[in-house]
């Protein structure tokens, strides 16, 4: 098989996102007959021949990245820096509303007119950054003050621009620093102090927004209504949706009503995107349900395996870095659909057509099969190649 | 920080496990959702999305019986504006010309228009009526105005639609046509020939299923309609409607002439009692007539003097009397008991006939003739009344028919003086067309017929049913009797004693019965004292194709109140108008004998000129008047010389017809 000839990594991982992407087509399809009706843009074909470019575009970003030995992504990171930083001052500076209320996540790239989630991308950028700080200080012995600058300035910085339109996307990337500086054997208590500064920072950002609504543009009503709706049992606005994915979870049973037949889309506001879990569920039932989380499973254990294998430090939070985030997102996908979270934005990667994300998916996964690549070549390359200007700059920092 | 790389893994041993634990949580809240809230979704889904939906079905068409429309249901639309959905830079630039067309569509400054649609914007109003009770046509030409041209949700344009019932004949019968009206908890109040014909016209409901999509839409699930709709039936009414514009407009004449409260007016065909025309006139407050109550049929009251003629028949029948039979009307006053029966004419007739008492309408002659015939047994008086059906309902499909009295000796009510009154009208109530169908079966020589309404059940051009004429009794009494009634009801109009004798015209024959009943005397307050005008009988009197009754109610007494002067007019125009209707066969004799040549010669003109001539035909002994006409209709120039039939033609027969533009024919 030529083909196969190029591809390197981690095949079950290939397989896994092959799989995935040649799915997702289904509920796509299915979900778009609504949306053309009731926003009217587009034809259905136009959604599928759009989400299959996605994908193609996609994989060759995967492919592309995943050429990339494992040890760029330090200097990448550290130049991306800056640029991921602009980027979302843009974002958040150019104001877009959702019903009056900030949702800023997106900016619309020049010339091709496509728009892009920057968060997304700054959340792989942070997590490769961090892998690399974690791996340069794994010998020392450090004081949080000394990894206040390094560390978590740029994480503070980029957690608070993304935290006024998309609390949950900033709350996962907190999180998931968090995870990987456990995991990298940055000093927990340390971190318990770190939690405790994000949390007395975001309520100095909830309070500030009450107290002034006018000052800065945010969404912090929105939030606390779907906090509220979650814990509040009277009927609200989220819950109708809760309800809805419900109905449609009900109504699949073991079989499910067949491809297409959905009838809950048609009530779901964002059935292809937060609530495609239900309406999977709904068309395909227990099964495809099951099936589902088996295929995630199976992705988060070929991860751990591919990082268990790296011999390198930052070989092994790169991994974990960027490929955890990706299942803990449709973990936390598919929980707001069983109702076990409250109604966030989510989207299912590789699943859901959501545009742009998923290629920072593809950008997550190629870069996690460059790393399984590097040691199915067993090229026992040197931590640092002097060779490497990037490196270098690396270095100074 | 003295860190191993084992540390990594323990440390992401932990993570993903904990990450597999939530999985696992994810897929059992999964499973928990279906099997244990799975019945209440489930149920709620079904509750949610799917509905049965009623299909109307089409109300059948209510016809008279040649065919016109009474009743017909027609889509009327209503025009209202969703004045936010609009942007703001359509509304500004459309309102202008909007306005503009529905000003000229509706008859109404655009201005007007132009203000109504600014203020419901302003005031952010989604529902701003425009127009009401529009037509089909005036619908569509709305929908393709501008601004609502851009569709329901960047127009603004919001349709709602409902059938109404059209009466194409307008006010008249309106009552008799009636309706069918349902209220919300389904009840029904039925009305007319609507309402008595319900159930043919009415159809039955189909039912759909359907399934919620978005936008608040449904969507039909499978093929077929679970139940199919079925159109309601088209009834034919006996109803004619020339027949109905007579007696309602001559009703309506009557009453505001006499100011009179209310009044009816039924006509009906003798040989079949099929209902030709029912109307029913109210006075409102403003002094203006409606079809308000079905007087005809719902109201029983006291008949008066046309109840002698129910007597009159009773007493024949038992022998009590016969025609010609001497009573003396003790000069207009005859006291019985404590009351007294009195004569319209002061002083009374004398001495006179049972026939003369009947054409002059005598009380005391009837009062005496019934309590003297009866008093020993005045249970033999009610039981041949009821014999002849009196005190039966008439057992019509319409709804509120109203109850004749007919007391039994010994019934609450009864006295000593009750047969004396029963027999010129009191003490008895009767509907008016209950009083009619008994004139009717007199002039029908005895047959009681059932009043009937409806002719025809059909479906599109297939009869679904056919109504018959329907015999309640086939002889009221014996022939003998008939005949002589029918002899006493001819000469209250055709001798001059008569009381029906102003209605008489050597044109045509009627034959009826006069009555004047008083209402409202039990005070003897002279100003509360009413009158009930009536006239019953039929035409033509020898050979009686209709019957017709005209009753009205409260006269102003100062222009007049008796029967044939209220009542009786109305009675006669009816006739008259429906003999005009009917012209009657007069054989004349011929007076032109036949004329062979003329014969020969018209149709010999008449074969030339239907051929199709491409050449000049032989015209020689035909008349000359005739072969100008034939060559002028080919195109030709005529000269012509002399008089009489064509001796010479100047082009021979035969020639090309375009070769020839001038003909000259010498006559002879």
């Amino acid at each position: 098989m030529k083909i196969f000839s190029h591809i390197q990594g981690d095949k079950v991982i290939w397989a896994v996102v092959a799989l995935l992407a040649l799915f997702s087509f289904l509920p796509v399809y299915s979900a778009s007959s609504n949306l053309v009706y009731v926003v009217g843009n587009g034809t259905t074909m136009g959604h599928l021949v759009k989400h299959g470019l996605l994908l193609f575009l996609g994989f060759g970003i995967i492919y592309g990245v995943h050429k990339i030995p494992a040890h760029y992504f330090k200097g990448l990171s550290i130049i991306a820096m800056p640029v991921v930083l602009a980027l979302l001052v843009y974002t958040l500076a150019q104001g877009t509303t959702i019903g009056g209320a900030n949702a800023s996540r997106w900016i619309r790239l020049p010339l091709v007119g496509i728009t892009f989630q920057t968060s997304t991308l700054a959340s792989v950028v942070l997590m490769v950054y961090i892998a690399r700080y974690l791996s340069k200080i794994k010998e020392k012995e450090i004081t949080f003050k000394e990894s206040i600058l390094p560390l978590w300035s740029p994480v503070f910085l980029i957690v608070m621009l993304i935290l006024p339109a998309n609390f949950s996307t900033a709350a996962i990337l907190f999180f998931m620093v968090l995870v990987l500086c456990f995991l990298g054997g940055y000093p927990v208590k340390y971190l318990t102090g770190v939690v405790g500064i994000g949390l007395l920072g975001l309520l100095l950002f909830v309070l500030v927004a009450k107290a002034a609504p006018d000052l800065f543009p945010n969404r912090v009503d929105t939030w606390m209504n779907r906090l509220e709706s979650f814990w509040d049992p009277a009927d609200t606005e989220a819950d109708y949706q809760i309800e809805k994915a419900k109905i449609a979870i009900a109504s699949g049973g073991l079989v499910g009503n067949g491809a297409g037949k959905s009838v809950m889309k048609n009530f779901l506001p964002q059935s292809s995107s937060d609530f495609i879990y239900a309406i999977i569920v709904e068309e395909y039932g227990l099964i495809g349900g099951f099936s589902l989380m088996f295929v995630y499973m199976l992705l988060l254990f070929r991860i751990v395996v591919v990082a268990n294998a790296n011999t390198s430090v930052f070989g092994k939070l790169l991994v974990v870095g960027v490929g955890l985030p990706i299942v803990f997102q449709a973990l936390i996908n598919m929980a707001v659909a069983v109702e076990l979270f409250p109604v966030t934005g989510q989207t299912l990667p590789l699943i859901s057509s959501g545009g742009t994300s998923i290629w920072m998916t593809c950008l997550a996964i190629g870069i996690v099969l460059s790393a399984s690549r590097k040691n199915e070549q067993a090229e026992e390359q040197k931590e640092i190649d002097e060779n490497n200007p990037l490196e270098v700059l690396s270095g100074q920092l | 920080m003295a860190f191993n790389p084992k540390h990594i893994l323990t440390r992401l041993y932990l993570v993903s496990g904990t990450m597999f634990l939530f999985a696992g949580l994810v897929l059992f809240k999964l499973v928990s959702i279906q099997m244990v809230q799975g019945d209440k979704y489930k149920e709620l889904a079904l509750e949610r999305t799917e509905k049965m939906f009623t299909i109307p079905p089409n109300r059948g068409n209510l016809y008279s019986d040649d065919g016109s429309l009474l009743a017909t249901s027609v889509s009327k639309y209503s025009i209202r504006f969703d004045a936010v959905t609009v942007k703001d830079e359509d509304f500004k630039k459309l309102v202008g010309p909007l306005s503009k067309e529905l000003g000229r569509l509706l008859n109404k400054p655009a201005s007007h228009f132009e203000q109504l649609l600014r203020k419901a914007k302003a005031q952010k109003n989604r529902y701003a009526l425009i127009a009401r009770n529009l037509d089909y046509s005036e619908y569509m030409s709305v929908k393709g105005f501008p601004l609502f041209n851009l569709g329901p949700y960047r127009g603004g344009l919001i349709v709602d639609q409902k059938t109404v019932r059209e009466h194409p004949l307008g006010k008249i019968a309106e009552r008799s046509v009636g309706y069918e009206r349902f209220d919300e908890n389904g009840y029904a109040t039925r009305v007319g020939l609507e309402g008595a014909f319900g159930e043919y016209l009415r159809g039955k409901e189909g039912k759909r299923l359907k399934q919620k999509i978005a936008k608040g839409q449904w969507k039909p699930i499978g093929l077929d309609n679970i139940i199919e709709p079925q159109d309601g039936y088209d009834v034919i009414s006996t109803i004619d409607i020339n027949i109905q514009d007579i007696a309602h407009h001559g009703l309506l004449k009557q009453l505001e002439k006499y100011k009179a409260d209310h009044g009816c007016v039924i006509v009906m065909e003798t040989h079949t009692g099929e209902i030709k025309a029912i109307s029913n006139l109210g006075r409102t407050e403003e002094g203006k007539y409606y079809e308000r109550l079905n007087y005809a049929v719902g109201e029983s009251h006291e008949p008066g003097s046309t109840f002698k003629l129910m007597s009159l028949v009773a007493a024949l029948e038992d022998q009590v009397v016969d025609t010609n039979t001497v009573i003396d009307t003790e000069k207009g006053r005859w006291r019985l008991y404590d009351r007294v029966v009195r004569d319209s004419k002061h002083g009374g007739y004398g001495e006179i006939t049972v026939s003369e008492a009947f054409e002059v309408s005598s009380n005391t002659a009837f009062a005496k003739m019934i309590h003297n015939g009866y008093k020993n047994d005045p249970q033999a008086f009610v039981n041949r009344l009821r014999q002849m059906g009196l005190h039966e309902e008439l057992g019509l499909p319409i709804k509120g028919e109203g109850r004749p009295v007919i007391r039994n000796p010994g019934d609450k009510g009864w006295s000593g003086i009750s047969l004396a009154w029963m027999s010129h009208g009191y003490e008895v109530s009767l509907t008016p067309l209950q009083i009619l169908a008994f004139y009717n079966a007199i002039a029908n020589d005895g047959q009681l017929l059932r009043p009937r309404l409806i002719k025809e059940v059909k479906e599109w051009n297939s009869t679904i049913q056919k109504f018959e004429k329907e015999v309640i009794n086939p002889m009221i009494c014996s022939e003998e009797t008939v005949r002589k009634v029918q002899q006493l009801l001819k000469n209250v109009v055709e001798k001059e004693h008569g009381t029906g004798h102003r209605l008489y015209t050597s044109d045509f024959s009627m034959a009826g019965k006069t009555g004047t009943a008083q209402k409202n005397y039990v005070g003897k307050d002279p100003d509360k004292l009413k009158y009930i005008s009536t006239f019953a009988g039929y035409f033509p009197a020898d050979d009686p194709k209709y019957s017709c009754i005209v009753i009205i109610h409260e006269p102003d007494k100062s222009v007049g109140y008796y029967g044939a002067d209220v009542s009786g007019p109305v009675f006669k125009s009816i006739a008259q108008k429906i003999y005009a209707n009917n012209p009657m066969v007069d054989e004349v004799a011929d007076l032109d004998p036949f004329n062979e040549a003329l014969e020969d010669a018209y149709e010999s003109y008449f074969e030339e000129v239907q051929k199709d001539l491409q050449t000049i035909p032989d015209l020689k002994g035909m008349s000359g008047m005739d072969a100008v006409s034939i060559l002028e209709n080919l195109g030709l120039q005529v000269e012509v010389r002399g008089n009489g039939k064509v001796k010479k033609q100047s082009v021979s027969q035969g020639t090309r017809l375009n070769q020839v533009t001038k003909i000259i024919l010498e006559l002879s």
